[in-house]
Formats: C-alpha cells, structure tokens, sequence
C-alpha cells in the first residue's frame, strides 16, 4: 500500500461543509442548531454551514449531495447522530456526490450530547460547538481512502442446532450455501426437541 | 429437525465444539472439537442393538433425569443424527454392546477427540438457553418436596414420547394429579436472581394447562401471576380460551410453599390482589416455571467468538433495535434466545434473518473491509536507520501483520492488518501511522476539543466498539453525565498512544479518560491488554508526578454498560470539582514542563508540526467567537 498519509493532503484549497441536523426535537429540542451553524461558519476553510431538519432524510442528504456540487465541498461534516447509526448513510450520500466516503467525517451530538445532557442545556451547546469543531480539524487531515476487496469463502457455520440454527441452516442450504451445522449435544433439536406440543397452534414440535 | 438431516448442503456436526474462531468477515478458520463417540458414524445404522446390549443406566439429560439412559445410547429415539454415542464416563467396559453390534463392527473404543479446521465466510450464532434451577429459592421447596417440579419436567411427563408415555404423575406415588398449580415468573422479574420477564413462560403456562385440561377435563389447575403477557399474534386468544375452559389465573406471586410430609401434598400461599386476601390452597402438584438464562458456557463462547454481552450474559447485538441480527464482528450474526429469552416463532424468524443477513456476504465474491489499516514509514523504522529492529510493533499485533526480516524497516501485511492501531502506538520511532486515525488528525481534534477552558474539560478516548457503545448506549437511555466530557474516538484502546495523553495535559485538560473494551471483549483479540499495560505505565507516571488521584483514569466500559459511562464521568466530574480553581491550576502549570519532556519526539513525526499550525489557527478562530459573544 502507498504511504498516502505522508502525501499532504492539503494541497489545494479545503471547502468544507458543515450540517447541523435537528434529528426533529432529538437535537432542536436542547439546543438551538443554528447557533451551532453560526459558530461553524467562523472556523477556518468551513465555506457552508447550515442546518437541516433531518439530515439523514432524503432531503437532508439532497442537500448535502447538492451543495457538495454547488460549493465545490472537498470535505464534509456531519453533525449529527452515533457514527453507529448513520456513518453509512453519509458515507455513501458523499460517494454519490462525487466525493471520497473518508472525506465525511460526524460528530454525535445526539446520543452523546443532547441526549445525555438534557439538564445542562448551556453546556450541551458548548459540547456540540466543540465537537462540531473537532470534526472540522479531523477532515482538514483527512485523505482519500478506498475499501480494502477480501475474498469471501462461501461457505457458511450455524453454531447450535436448536430451532433458531435449524432454521438459519435450512434458509442458508436452500439459496445454494454449503452449511456446517454445530451442535455440542450428540443431537440436535435443542430445547425444542424436548417440549410436548407448541403453542399457540398445539401442533407437535420435532 | 429431519429436513435439516436430510438437505444435502447441510452438513450436522453434532457432539461438535467450537474451539477456536480467527479471521475476519469472508475469512474465518474455525477449529471444531468433533468429541469422540466411540461409534464409527460411516457404520452405525442407527438399530440401538448397542443400547438394548447395555448393563448401565444413567439419568438422561434429554428427560431431564426423570428416565435413565443407557451408557451406549442416543438422547432420544428420534435422535438427528441417528448415530448411537458411548459415554466413556460411564462405561464398564463390558463390550456386551461391541458383541450386539456384531459384523457392522461400528464400536471403537480407540477414538479420540479430533480437531477440525474449517474455512468459513459467515457463522450464525444460535447457542440458545437454558433454566434457570429453582432449588437455590427455598421458599418453593424444589429438590425438597417431590411434587413440586419444573416446568421442563412437566414437558416429559406429558409427552407421549416421555418416560410416562405422556400420562402426569405425582412422583411421590405415582398417582395422577387432580389438582395443580403452576407458579410463573419462578427466578425472573425477580431482582434476586434475573430482573428480566422470560418472554414466554405465560404462554408456556397457559398452553400446559390447557394440554392437561384437554387430556382430563376434570383436573382443577391455577396458574399463579404477576402480569399475563401474551403480545404476540393469536396468543391473547389462547389466554381466553384457556379461561373458558374453567383454567383459574390467580394474581400474585406466591411467597411460599409448604408440604403435608404424610401426603405429599402442597400448599401454596400467596396474596390473591384481586381478592385483597392472602389465601393458602392446597394442591396435589406444583409447577414452577423457571426463567430462561444464558447458557452456563455463554462467557466462554463469547471470547471465543469476540462478541460482547449485555447485562445478565446474553449476546449483544450490534444495534438493538436497527441491527437486532447483526454482532459488532462482521460476518458474525446471532438468531434465537442466545440474545435473550425467544419463544419459538421469534427464534425460527431470527433464524432465517440471520440467514439472510449472512447470504448477503456468502453469495459474493469479495467483501469489503474497511481500510482503516497500520501503514509503515519506511525510513523511521530503527531496523532501517540503526539497523537494529526493536520488534514492539510485532509484540502488539494480535494477528502476525507486521513482517520484519533482518534490517529491512517494519512491513504490515493489509490483508492480516485488521486496524486496531496498537502497533503504531507502541512505535518508538513513531514510524507507523494508522489511516483515518493518523497523530495528526488526533491531535487536530484534541486541540479543537481543549480550545477554551481546558481545565473544566474531561478528554474521553473511547474506542469504536466497545466505549463508544457505552457512551452512545448512556445518551440512548438518558443517563444524565457531565456535559464537560470531550469524547474521541479510536479503533482499539491499542491506539490510545502515551503522547496524546502527555499531550491532553499539556494543553491543560482536567481529566482524562482512557477507556476499552473489557479484556474478554476486545475487537482486536489482545489489542485492550497492549492498550491497558500502557494506561497502569501512565498512571504511574502520572502518580510519580503527583496528579491529583482521579484526573487520570483506566475504565474498562462495554457497549452494554451506558449507566456505568455515565457514572465514570460523573465521578471524574466531582474530582475536578473537588480541586479548588487556583490549586487544579497550579497543578496543571506544574505539571506541563514534565509533560512537555516525554513530548520531545512528538513533533517531529510526519503531520504532527503542521496539525500543530493548523490548530493554532483552529483554537482562534473558536476562542475569538467566543470573545465576540
């Protein structure tokens, strides 16, 4: 692999763009997004900031789509929800603008800012200002990054033969899939095998 | 069970273990333990002549002891597969079996437990349950009275396959119940035990009574309650049902069961809530209808497999309600009640999305893995500039990325690269770098984080899967923390590197939090144990200087733990408010030049001087909006 964060990748000129989301009253409801955006727009190379009502929404992601297009954006942050929730989405928003899905870069001002300081509305604005920031600072040093393509083995293993993993094995063998079903008892069934009738249809269970 | 034996792409390895899992999505080895059977399963055809042959009987588990086995058996008659097994603990040796078996010569007692490897692209974790033993709630008499009995022995002794051939008896004398009561929420919703509901044991009750109802019509049974939960589709009819036909629900959780010694009789005390009146009934039999909990060997299999569990030991899925399927790994998925009690349509659904989820990556070619890899800077690299290589990046990879032959400079392999960053913070040379998590875009977000007031600020590292989970799970379930933490993010606590702590220090924060994945968690195999050996050398250190005991603190945070996230920052919170202003200030001046000292080399790895200039404008241009204000 090529030693791409010695490159600097700074050459040119940054634009960044800076979404604020409301996530409805999730965000809106403990601080006012758009001070946030006002804030953003001070920070050095940040040539758009604005908010959006829900920036994962079709909407929100035409506008950051759009914008990218429209202010020639080489970098975008979204200040939003958990990267566990929606770092895919903007990701793949920014990879159909054009833009490499690495130059995207979140903030959580969500679960791990409004959400968990609802009492301290003054501090949760503060949090969300910097944490918006600190996005900003990480995208300027960003780089272009492409998934790395693994081979797949297509083959797959259930781990016990109850009636969870007999089902699984059954879905898995009946699309083609070569299936290793393990089970630790000398059969299987689990505790399926074990009940008289089910219900709520009282049929029988093996 | 049978179409499952019978499918030609399913191969059923049963008495199988998993013993080891490595690899990555697409990728996987598994060792399997394939436990000797002293039966060759190319031979037995399944007659049970072994079994009729046998001398020894032994409770079998599959009739939860109420029937014994033989030592030469299978669990039951329509065992999958029908291969018989000997169970060597209990074995005299007689070979009256080897004799029975005669020319299929199928018995071979020189079998041993044989490893297996196997290349895998998806696994599907089904390991289910098990019941929770009301002997330890003495209240109830289990184990001491002989009528009271579980519900899963209720379940062999009304099946026609059963040890009675499905007649109920007392198994004090053998005489059919007339009168039953069913005791539900028996160790759940209980927070002595499991504070969670079992999901489906109402349903579980209802659907005995009923059985045994419609076998004798005559039979009086009470199902004791606390709540009657029956959401699932068709089931609140049943509840009807079962009280149309003259089934009794009492509400209240009985406190205690006594026995007539003589008649074995019991007799159940409980508060009805409805009559406002504690009553005492006496009952020919009762049934206890146990909770559902993890399996006893679910800790082991989740080091095994590398996943995380949530509190009370289930499994714990990547994202409870988005990715219910999903485990943090990818191309680990989990189906069934090994995430937590399941009744039967739920688990057979789980199943099949489970299948799902994984016939996505099973069905392509090739998978894409985030690139997120270590990266050498060759002319750093000691091997190459003193000729001497240190190894230290070797020592911290979990998975043999890092190639160093003689004194050519350090090399990662990316296809074994799996980006937990340890190598490139135990580089002493600074001579690696991670990408997306590069020193530079670290200490740029470290500066934006401490721009104003550092002093009140707590800086939390927090890795991706396991603390930043927490922290995401704490904001999720509103649990309420100090709004000065200032949370990053990296791959593994492996990634937390001494200078950005010596630097958060410098730059003046209050406190740090340096937290993981518990060991047994980790992502990255051993990559907490490389990041926690670091964090006790830091804390020593930090001890050494004189810090204020707290400032600097090692937490060990899964994804399941939201309220203990919440609870750590709020006590480092009560440290820095426990410092007076002028003495927490003097502290941290006191305490820079030390910090500035173990930095010395910082600026000079690649990117680090210009995020400093960058920064510098950064922490400006946000401290002159805040003078503007």
């Amino acid at each position: 692999m090529s030693e791409k964060p010695s490159a600097n990748p700074n050459d040119g000129e940054l634009r960044i763009g800076v979404y604020i989301c409301h996530c409805g009253s999730n965000i809106a409801g403990v601080i006012p997004p758009k001070d946030v955006v006002e804030f953003a727009e001070g920070l050095p190379d940040v040539v758009r900031a604005t908010d959006t009502l829900y920036a994962c929404a079709d909407s929100g992601q035409r506008l950051i789509k759009e914008d990218i297009k429209k202010y020639k954006l080489n970098r975008v942050v979204v200040s939003a929800c958990s990267v566990r929730m929606h770092e895919p989405t903007f990701r793949a928003a920014v990879a159909e603008a054009g833009l490499n899905p690495f130059l995207m870069e979140m903030a959580n001002i969500r679960e791990q800012c409004t959400w968990a300081h609802g009492h301290d509305r003054d501090g949760a604005l503060q949090k969300a200002k910097d944490l918006t920031a600190s996005a900003v600072a990480k995208v300027r040093f960003l780089t272009e990054l492409d998934m790395i393509n693994v081979p797949v083995t297509q083959k797959a293993m259930v781990i016990g033969g109850g009636v969870a993993g007999i089902s699984a094995s059954l879905d898995l063998a009946e699309q083609g899939i070569e299936t290793i079903l393990v089970e630790k008892e000398p059969t299987i069934g689990g505790v399926m095998a074990q009940l008289n009738k089910t219900f709520p249809t009282m049929d029988c269970s093996i | 069970m049978v179409d499952a034996a019978r499918q030609p792409k399913i191969d059923v390895r049963a008495f199988t273990e998993v013993e080891k899992v490595e690899g990555f999505v697409g990728n996987f080895k598994v060792t399997l333990r394939e436990k000797a059977k002293y039966v060759r399963a190319d031979r037995c055809n399944g007659c049970g002549a072994c079994t009729l042959a046998c001398p020894v009987e032994v409770p079998n588990y599959f009739e939860m002891s109420l029937a014994p086995r033989k030592a030469a058996y299978v669990p039951m008659s329509q065992s999958v597969p029908l291969i018989y097994s000997i169970d060597m603990e209990n074995c005299i040796q007689c070979y009256k079996c080897v004799d029975a078996c005669g020319a299929l010569e199928a018995i071979d007692f020189s079998q041993e437990d044989k490893l297996v490897e196997e290349d895998i692209g998806a696994i599907v974790v089904a390991t289910g349950f098990s019941h929770f033993d009301p002997s330890v709630m003495e209240e109830y008499g289990y184990a001491r009275y002989p009528n009271v009995i579980t519900a899963m022995e209720m379940e062999r002794l009304n099946n026609s396959a059963g040890p009675t051939s499905g007649d109920l008896i007392r198994p004090s004398d053998h005489e059919s119940p007339k009168t039953l009561a069913f005791i539900n929420c028996v160790g759940s919703r209980d927070k002595r035990y499991n504070p969670y509901c079992s999901n489906f044991c109402c349903m579980y009750s209802i659907k005995n009574a009923v059985l045994l109802k419609q076998m004798n019509p005559d039979v009086d049974i009470t199902i004791y309650y606390m709540d009657i939960r029956t959401p699932s589709k068709g089931y609140e009819e049943f509840y009807d049902r079962a009280r149309e036909m003259g089934i009794h629900f009492s509400q209240g959780r009985p406190s205690l069961i006594t026995e007539n010694p003589e008649t074995h009789n019991l007799y159940v005390h409980a508060e009805d809530i409805a009559l406002g009146r504690v009553t005492e009934k006496e009952y020919d039999m009762v049934m206890l209808n146990q909770a559902a909990i993890p399996q006893p060997d679910q800790n082991h299999m989740s080091s095994v497999l590398n996943v995380a569990q949530s509190p009370g030991g289930w499994f714990m899925e990547y994202h409870p309600k988005l990715r219910p399927i999903d485990s943090p790994t990818d191309g680990i998925f989990f189906a069934g009640a090994c995430l937590g009690p399941k009744d039967i349509p739920s688990s057979v659904a789980q199943g099949s999305a489970a299948a799902a989820r994984a016939s996505r990556i099973l069905h392509s070619e090739e998978w894409d893995i985030e690139p997120t890899v270590a990266v050498v800077w060759p002319d750093r690299c000691s091997a190459e500039t003193k000729g001497r290589a240190c190894g230290l990046c070797v020592k911290a990879c979990p998975y043999g990325a890092v190639k160093l032959e003689g004194d050519k400079a350090a090399e990662i392999i990316t296809a074994k690269c799996h980006g937990c960053g340890g190598c490139v913070a135990e580089c002493p040379e600074d001579a690696i770098t991670q990408l997306h998590y590069t020193d530079a875009q670290i200490l740029a977000q470290m500066r934006a984080l401490l721009a104003e007031k550092p002093e009140e600020k707590i800086l939390a590292f927090r890795c991706h899967w396991c603390s930043y989970g927490g922290a995401d799970l704490a904001g999720t379930s509103h649990f309420e923390y100090t709004a000065n933490e200032r949370g990053m993010k990296v791959m593994c606590s492996a990634r937390m590197d001494s200078d950005f702590i010596y630097e958060a220090f410098r730059l003046g924060a209050g406190g740090v939090l340096y937290s993981g994945c518990h060991p047994q968690d980790c992502h990255y195999i051993t990559g907490q144990v490389v990041g926690a050996k670091r964090a006790s050398r830091l804390k020593k250190t930090f001890d050494r200087m004189g810090m204020t005991e707290g400032r600097f603190r090692i937490e060990w945070i899964s994804a399941a733990e939201g309220d203990k996230y919440a609870r750590v920052l709020n006590e480092m919170q009560d440290v820095l408010d426990n410092i007076p202003p002028e003495e927490l200030h003097e502290e941290i001046e006191r305490l820079k030049p030390e910090m500035s000292k173990r930095l010395k080399n910082f600026p000079g790895v690649p990117g680090v001087e210009e995020a400093m200039v960058y920064s510098d404008k950064l922490v400006k241009a946000i401290t002159s909006q805040l003078e503007a204000k």
